[in-house]
């Protein structure tokens, strides 16, 4: 397993309140981590910085072998690169088919001009079909996105995150609003592309968290307040007064 | 990879089959053109005047770049108040080879009438002195130094429109300006544009603007009848071949992702879609196809000033593909044509006034209060246009 | 002050004296330098009218009071003979008599003697005004009451003739009188009237008057007009010389312009400079001047062949076409410069036209004279200290044209500023685009304009104008909200278009009841003047007044917003609606009555604009882009950025306005164009909100 996210000593400040304080984050490939931490502890900045959304006001964030710096990237080359985000509030096209949806997500060329003169060719069509199967929407496959309930629209982004073939997934709040058995597929999703890729989840739900059997992160105050397997951050003194309340 | 033959015509085929309003649109139009020729003066038993021939090709030219503003606004979202400056300089770059030819035609004739045949330096400076005496200069700008050339006038065309299109969006869009800034900016471009050829020392006549465009050099002994239905004839095949231009290029994956720049620009980023580049291209393209239309419209309108390029004309654009419908092309058409035309009819006095009794409605006066108050209503309760009426009657067969 | 009043009476005696003398030997006044002068100073009877003007606004009660009650006519009876058959010799004793009594009326009567506007009847020897009738007949007016008398024809009178000599004593006089009045504001007003017109033989009348002013600042302002009158018309070099260093410095127009006219040049040439001319420059053929142009000039002075033009090459050939050929080259090959300088060679070659004067022809020709402008003033050192005194003002002038320029500024700020803060607040507030904000301050200006018909007191009118104009948007604003905007919320877009709708609507709707036709507003007479600082800088009052009413208008919008229970929720519905309403804020009624505030204040807003500009139904979309601008450059959401936006604006405007003053439609391009590029480097504006709250 080797480094493939290092973010050291990130900081970033909006009007005076310091969103992230020195933030340093490691992730390997392939590698499944769940980030937790209270509200406003910096998790979804903390995405925002990654994928080009936000200029942090100093650190570093490097990628892979050959230790590119992301932060002088534009948020299309950082996608591009192989970094997929799935937003907390799931943000699919809703005015077009899920089709449209994942055939924009496929990892072809993105050019206007390529794009102009593209034509989904028996790969790309059984791509779509394959990636529907997996997230269970074969059925809905030329329904319009907006009319697929919320479970179903925060499986087509996973869909679409797949079909980008990503290196790193970063997932935030994957579970919110699901049922039960809707959760279990969500954790079999994430676990399963965690064999060939980076994941990274953020997630409040703590029963969500220990499904994912995995290495968590908690954030606390735009800072790392402890790492390691889910049961030894939960014995930490400190994560518990945060989560718990002194 | 092998692309066996016959991919080719399956793409055509199903392009067609997908899009089955455009082989529709097609067909009306060609219905129309070819009824609009019969029933000319100068092909046909002569129902319809010589002016008539020429609003309707205007009229086409007005479709053409409504479909533009449709893909720019009602496929990519952006609210472009500056369209019309792209059609205005279509229409200045293809004016300056009009007037410019035609002045060097009649005076070549007058100069050559002496005992001795004139230099060159002779006729152009005549040519300078007859064009540029009404903003009281005599040398020809610049900018004119190849008006004298088709090939060149038509290349800018295309060119002048494009590249401004490009600088400005590249900097706009670079900058992520977006939604009513980029609209209020679009804005402040085309008033500088017209602020800037209303001055008399810019090389374009300032507020005179240029004239006499209806005279085409070489043509100059065809009666004005048969001229009219030949750019008739133009106008209709520009807006053909736009239409199927717009409609292959927003059916598919590019029109899927700039519908999905239009809903939701920092989602399309994030799958790794340069969305500037985009929305340049849109942008640009647009500006084209719009000066392209501004090329043809002009020459049947006979006169261009910067009054054209006002803010307002972009903001009416803007007004015809909402009425029609936006995110559909044949709704931008509708919509155009139903605007502009009912507008000069009611405006150029054609329609009876209504008398009621105690009050009178004369339409030149009451016709914008009713277009405003029509708009308002539209937007408010019929926000996909005239257009969407089609889909409630799709849906009710 | 009597004491003053009485040393002015022996001055004037003692000058009435000097008259006599001068006229006695038939000398002529001192007229040096008259040449320069005439062209440049008014008409002489401009010159007396303006006096008379003058003179009719400074005949306090106070002064007439003072007068003795000799009715004039008495006077004029003293010295009928000299009145009605005026001579130089006998002018003196009629100034003398009247100077004496002092009678009302004198004035007048002096300016209608010298326009021969006074008329003789033979009977009885009295004088009257008179005014002309029908056919040639006359109405004869009473001197001293301006009561009609009679009706003659103009044959029953004699009209009095004054010759031109007789003129100027009379005109010396009139100067003389206002000169040494009693009354501070008229010496004052007679030596603004000086220095507007000056003429040399006011020299020793000024002197005189100098020597005898007891206020300090009429004397102050003597010598100044003294120093001008020297500069051009002192006989002695030095004189001038020192009074044209007494100038330096001074910024008014009359200085400068003295001071330009003794620097005035004309151009000339000669094969070597002249003794005694004063040359100001020489000019350089090819450098600062143009070859064809000198050799021209050679030319009309018939020192040297003309050049021949292109033209007359061609006019040449025409004349000398034989058999289809000219010099043996076929007429339609001539239609290059080449082949016709071709064909004019072969004939020069057969003597039938004149030698082609060639480039080495014309500078060999020029190179034979030297060509320079020369002072038409032939004095060195005068023109000289003329240099450096303007040189000297130059900074001070600039200084002030600054001054100026920022002050235009300013109050061009405060308009924009009036006309972007309404849509600054609701654009602020609710996110969204009212295109009709430029209808509302049409409608507020149609208010002000109908209010103005119906009360005719113009002060009145508009102190009813200003608040029932804010009502009148108030109600229109909110109607627009509640009825449009309030469903649109979700489209901003659209909420553009919309309202761009009832901005045509409306427009027309003006259009229809106001017609066309340019409305007047008149500003009230307190707001009608000018403040004028001095000559090179005044403001308008109405100017100020519309500045001042922007910092009332910043201050009002900060307190309601800053200080009272409405601002606070509006604040709170900015920055965060959902949050704001789970407070039990109202974001409804918040956005209606910003809206109306909004709405209300572009109405007022029209009101003082449309007292600059004219009110037609077209006014509110010529402010409206550049209101948007204002809003988008200072920073949306702040009544701070907009103010800094008008102040951009305003200042940029007028500052390239500066550079190119002639073309205000430039100055506006290019600040639009500054305008995109300004947005592509700061986004959000001057005053951008940060972080969360901007909500992107």
């Amino acid at each position: 397993m080797s480094t493939l996210l290092e973010v050291s000593g990130v900081s970033v400040t909006f009007d005076g309140f310091r969103a992230i304080n020195n933030l340093s984050i490691a992730i390997g490939e392939p590698e499944l981590r769940a980030v937790i931490g209270p509200n406003g502890a910096g998790k979804t900045t903390f995405m925002d910085i990654v994928t080009g959304k936000t200029k942090p006001d100093e650190g570093k964030v490097l990628w892979g072998e050959k230790s590119t710096d992301l932060l002088k990237l534009s948020e299309s080359d950082i996608a591009k690169i192989g970094i997929g985000r799935k937003f907390q509030k799931p943000t699919v096209f809703e005015e077009q088919s899920v089709r449209d949806n994942l055939a924009m997500a496929l990892k072809n060329k993105r050019g206007p001009l390529s794009v102009l003169i593209w034509k989904a060719g028996a790969q790309d069509r059984a791509r779509i079909e394959e990636l529907a199967e997996e997230i269970g929407l074969t059925e809905r496959l030329d329904h319009r996105a907006g009319d697929l309930s919320h479970g179903q629209k925060q499986w087509l982004e996973i869909g679409m995150l797949l079909a980008q073939d990503p290196r790193l997934l970063l997932v935030d709040e994957p579970a919110a609003g699901m049922t039960p058995a809707e959760r279990e597929h969500t954790t079999d999703l994430l676990k399963r592309a965690a064999k060939t890729r980076a994941v990274m989840v953020i997630e409040h739900d703590m029963e969500f968290i220990r499904r994912l059997e995995c290495r968590v992160t908690v954030l606390h105050e735009g800072s790392v307040l402890a790492e390691g397997s889910l049961d030894h951050v939960t014995k930490n003194q400190q994560v518990i007064d945060v989560y718990l309340g002194r | 990879m092998y692309i066996p033959r016959q991919t080719a015509a399956q793409t055509r085929r199903s392009f067609l089959r997908e899009n089955p309003s455009v082989l529709w649109f097609m067909g009306l139009l060609g219905l129309f053109t070819l009824g609009v020729t019969i029933l000319s003066e100068a092909f046909g038993i002569g129902v319809i005047s010589t002016n008539l021939v020429k609003i309707l090709g205007m009229t086409l030219c007005l479709c053409l770049i409504a479909i533009a503003m449709d893909v720019v606004w009602g496929y990519c979202g952006i609210l472009s108040l500056g369209h019309f400056a792209f059609f205005g300089l279509g229409g200045y770059a293809i004016g300056m080879w009009l007037m410019y030819a035609r002045t060097e035609i009649v005076i070549r004739d007058s100069l050559g009438r002496g005992t001795i045949p004139p230099t060159e330096t002779e006729v152009s400076e005549a040519v300078a002195a007859q064009i540029f005496g009404v903003v009281g200069s005599s040398e020809l700008p610049l900018i004119w130094s190849f008006a004298g050339s088709l090939p060149f006038q038509l290349a800018m065309v295309v060119l002048v429109p494009g590249l401004l299109a490009l600088v400005f969006g590249w900097l706009a869009f670079r900058s992520r300006v977006t939604g009513v800034y980029l609209s209020i900016l679009t804005q402040a471009m085309t008033l500088a544009l017209s602020l800037y050829l209303f001055q008399n020392d810019t090389g374009l006549r300032g507020n005179n603007g240029l004239s006499g465009l209806q005279n085409i050099p070489g043509f100059l002994d065809v009666p004005q009848s048969i001229i009219s239905v030949w750019f008739f004839w133009a106008s209709s095949l520009a807006l053909g071949a736009g239409y199927l231009l717009f409609a292959w290029l927003v059916s598919g994956k590019f029109g899927s992702v700039i519908r999905a720049i239009r809903d939701n620009e920092a989602r399309v980023r994030f799958l790794g879609y340069n969305v500037e580049g985009y929305k340049l291209f849109v942008f640009t393209v647009t500006a084209i196809i719009s000066g392209i239309a501004g090329a043809l419209y002009y020459p049947q309108a006979g006169i261009i000033n910067p009054a054209e390029i006002a803010p307002i004309a972009s903001i009416y654009l803007a007004v015809w593909v909402a009425i029609g419908g936006r995110g559909r092309l044949y709704g931008a058409v509708i919509g155009a044509a139903l605007v502009s035309l009912l507008s000069s009819w009611l405006t150029g006095g054609g329609a009876p006034n209504i008398d009621l009794g105690f009050f009178r409605i004369v339409w030149t006066d009451w016709w914008l209060v009713l277009l405003g108050l029509g708009f308002v209503l539209v937007t408010l309760f019929f926000p996909k246009g005239i257009g969407g009426l089609f889909d409630y009657l799709v849906r009710k067969s | 002050m009597r004491y003053v009043r009485h040393c002015n009476r022996e001055l004037r005696a003692a000058y009435i004296e000097l008259l006599k003398q001068d006229a006695g030997q038939g000398a002529e006044f001192p007229l040096p330098d008259l040449l320069v002068a005439k062209d440049m100073t008014m008409p002489r009877h401009a010159l007396l009218a303006t006096l008379a003007l003058c003179l009719m606004f400074l005949w306090t009660p106070a002064s007439v009071a003072a007068q003795s009650e000799t009715p004039l006519q008495d006077v004029l009876q003293t010295v009928q003979e000299q009145v009605a058959r005026p001579s130089r010799a006998q002018v003196a004793a009629v100034l003398d008599a009247l100077q004496a009594a002092d009678a009302p009326g004198t004035m007048e009567f002096l300016n209608r003697w010298a326009a021969r506007d006074v008329f003789e009847r033979p009977e009885d020897g009295l004088f009257f005004y008179a005014r002309e009738g029908e056919s040639r007949s006359l109405t004869l007016i009473d001197l001293d009451t301006g009561a009609d008398v009679a009706e003659v024809t103009s044959r029953d009178v004699n009209q009095i003739r004054v010759n031109a000599g007789v003129r100027r004593e009379i005109e010396g006089a009139l100067v003389t009188f206002e000169l040494l009045a009693p009354d501070r504001a008229r010496r004052l007003a007679a030596v603004r009237t000086i220095a507007r017109s000056p003429e040399a033989e006011h020299i020793p009348v000024l002197e005189s008057a100098l020597a005898e002013e007891q206020d300090g600042a009429v004397a102050e302002r003597m010598a100044r007009v003294l120093d001008l009158l020297n500069a051009r018309f002192a006989t002695d070099g030095a004189a001038r010389v020192a009074a044209i260093e007494g100038l330096s410095g001074d910024i008014t127009t009359e200085a400068r312009r003295a001071l330009n006219q003794i620097l005035s040049t004309r151009s000339e040439f000669a094969p070597e400079i002249p003794e005694g001319v004063n040359v100001a420059r020489i000019r350089t053929p090819g450098e600062d001047l143009d070859l064809i142009a000198a050799y021209a000039r050679l030319a009309e002075a018939d020192l040297v062949p003309p050049r021949q033009g292109r033209n007359a090459i061609r006019d040449a050939l025409r004349a000398n076409v034989v058999d289809g050929e000219v010099g043996g080259i076929p007429v339609h090959q001539l239609d290059t410069d080449e082949m016709r300088r071709a064909a004019y060679t072969a004939l020069e070659e057969a003597g039938s036209v004149a030698p082609l004067v060639t480039q080495s022809d014309m500078e060999a020709a020029v190179a034979e004279y030297v060509f320079f402008d020369a002072y038409i003033e032939p004095d060195q050192a005068v023109t000289d200290a003329a240099r450096a005194s303007l040189d000297s003002t130059r900074t001070a002038i600039s200084l002030w044209q600054f001054l100026g320029i920022s002050l235009d500024a300013l109050s061009l700020a405060s308009i924009f500023f009036l006309a972007a803060i309404g849509l600054a607040i609701t654009f602020g507030v609710m996110r969204v685009i009212n295109m009709a904000h430029g209808e509302f301050i049409m409608m507020g200006a149609y208010t002000g304009y109908v209010v103005q018909t119906v009360i005719p007191n113009l002060t009145t009118s508009l102190i009813v104008a200003l608040p029932l104009a804010f009502a009148v948007t108030f109600a229109a604003g909110v109607a627009m909200e509640r009825l449009v905007i309030r469903h649109l919320y979700t489209r901003p877009l659209e909420t553009l278009l919309a309202t761009f709708g009832i901005s045509i609507a409306l427009q027309q709707l003006a259009k229809n009841i106001f017609g066309t036709q340019a409305r007047p507003l008149t500003s009230p007479d307190w707001l009608a003047g000018a403040i004028q600082i001095n000559d090179v800088v005044s403001v308008a009052s109405i100017r100020v007044a519309i500045f001042v009413m922007a910092i009332g208008f910043l201050l009002l919008l900060l307190f309601i917003l800053n200080r009272t229970r409405l601002g606070l929720e509006v604040r709170a519905v900015t920055q965060n609606p959902g949050m704001a309403a789970s407070m039990g804020i109202n974001p409804d009624r918040i956005n209606m009555l910003t809206f109306g505030l909004g709405s209300g204040i572009a109405g007022v807003a029209g009101v003082s604009i449309g007292l600059v500009a004219q009110v037609t139904s077209e006014m509110g979309a010529n402010y409206i882009v550049q209101s948007f601008m204002t809003v988008v450059v200072g920073g949306v959401g702040s009544v701070f950025g907009t103010l800094a936006g008008a102040g951009l604006i305003g200042a940029l405007q007028k500052g390239i306005e500066w550079f190119n003053p002639a073309n205000t439609l430039a100055a506006q391009t290019y600040m639009v164009l500054f305008i995109i590029l300004f947005i592509q480097f700061r986004p959000k504006g001057i005053v951008a909100l940060k972080g969360r709250a901007a909500g992107d």
